[in-house]
């Protein structure tokens, strides 16, 4: 390290840059096989569910497990990590991040638009779609979730739709709504309330709860400083990096984001050193 | 259907208590076999708990 900090800031930029660059651009089979059984699987509970295949109580903790993975392949596809623009795959980033959300009832577009926000101005109070889950703690963390969804509750995703100029990409947001509520209306009224209860209202619901605090309030914990090197950080989870689903080296994402979530751990520990000099926050692991 | 959609969405809570709790909590009573009291079938009793619980949110603009 103290070889690194009498580099200048292009040196160190340079040394950067080529560490993520080794990291860059490589196809993650990982992300996209992983939204396709994901969604596979949460669609093949329904039939086998109702048809009393398997029992209801085990459907709910696979549904569970599927709801919480269904995020991270999307979040792939919004930086354009399996296919930039114009490429021949182009059509796979976009349908891994269409189909990957569907069980979070969470549209593409919107989770695009406002992540990509929430990348510009990170732990900005009034810009970053994500700062209302900054909390004071775990336990803080995990009750301003469930506030967050409370009906009285503004929405940050919408506000910031509006703010950079794509309110109609909120009528996705709205046709989501419609179809899934409409479609636990009807599943409930027909006799399967507690299977739409158990397969999808409560596990979204709990995926939510464990997406936020994982993806959004550990990683910027405390969220009060703004700037490349200090608004996230690396921590350490008690689930480990795959319990928090590779938001450990989350910093490594913020500065580098097409690089693919499976390689962040590596490009984490080669960069270190790198991120020290910067004044990263990288002191927990 | 501006207007409509802004009043389903108004009406939020109360179109949820009524079109997923009630027909829910009167499954939840069939699958524990409780039998409600005065006589009241599972989904009256679900309507009127729904009912409760939906105003409550309306009212509070929450449902905690």
């Amino acid at each position: 390290m103290s070889e690194l900090a009498s580099k200048s800031h292009a040196e160190l930029m340079r040394i950067e840059r080529d560490i993520a660059r080794r990291h860059i651009g490589k196809f993650p089979w990982l992300a996209v096989t992983w939204a396709l059984t994901n969604l596979t699987v949460w669609l093949s509970l329904w039939p086998l569910v109702l048809m009393g295949i398997i029992p209801l109580w085990i459907g709910f903790i696979i549904a569970t497990l599927n709801v919480m993975l269904s995020y991270l392949p999307s979040h792939e596809a919004q930086h354009d990590i399996i296919a930039l623009p114009g490429a021949r795959l182009r059509w796979l980033n976009e349908l891994v991040g269409h189909l990957s959300t569907i069980p979070l009832v969470l549209p593409y577009r919107v989770a695009k638009l406002t992540h990509l926000e929430h990348h510009k101005h990170a732990n900005d109070p009034a810009l970053d779609p994500d700062h209302g889950t900054s909390a004071r703690g775990p336990l803080h963390a995990i009750w301003k979730s469930i506030l967050n969804r409370q009906p009285g509750n503004k929405n940050a995703y919408g506000d910031t739709l509006v703010r950079i100029g794509r309110p109609d990409v909120a009528l996705d947001f709205i046709a989501y709504e419609l179809i899934f509520y409409g479609t636990l209306f009807t599943l409930a009224w027909t006799g399967f309330a507690l299977e739409a209860a158990l397969l999808w209202w409560l596990p979204r619901h709990i995926a939510l709860t464990y997406i936020q605090y994982y993806l959004s309030w550990a990683p910027h914990h405390p969220a009060t400083e703004q700037g490349r090197y200090r608004n996230t950080r690396s921590f350490r989870s008690i689930l480990g990096n795959i319990g928090s689903m590779g938001m450990q080296y989350h910093v490594i994402h913020h500065l580098h984001p097409r690089i693919p979530l499976y390689r962040t751990p590596k490009a984490y520990w080669e960069m270190k050193p790198v991120l020290e000099a910067r004044g990263a926050r990288v002191d927990e692991l | 259907m501006a207007i409509a959609l802004r009043t389903l969405f108004r009406f939020g809570p109360l179109i949820f208590a009524f079109g997923f709790l009630a027909p829910l909590i009167a499954q939840i009573i069939e699958a524990l076999e409780v039998t409600p009291p005065f006589g009241l079938a599972p989904l009256t009793v679900g309507l009127v708990l729904a009912g409760v619980l939906g105003l409550a949110a309306q009212l509070r603009g929450r449902w905690v």
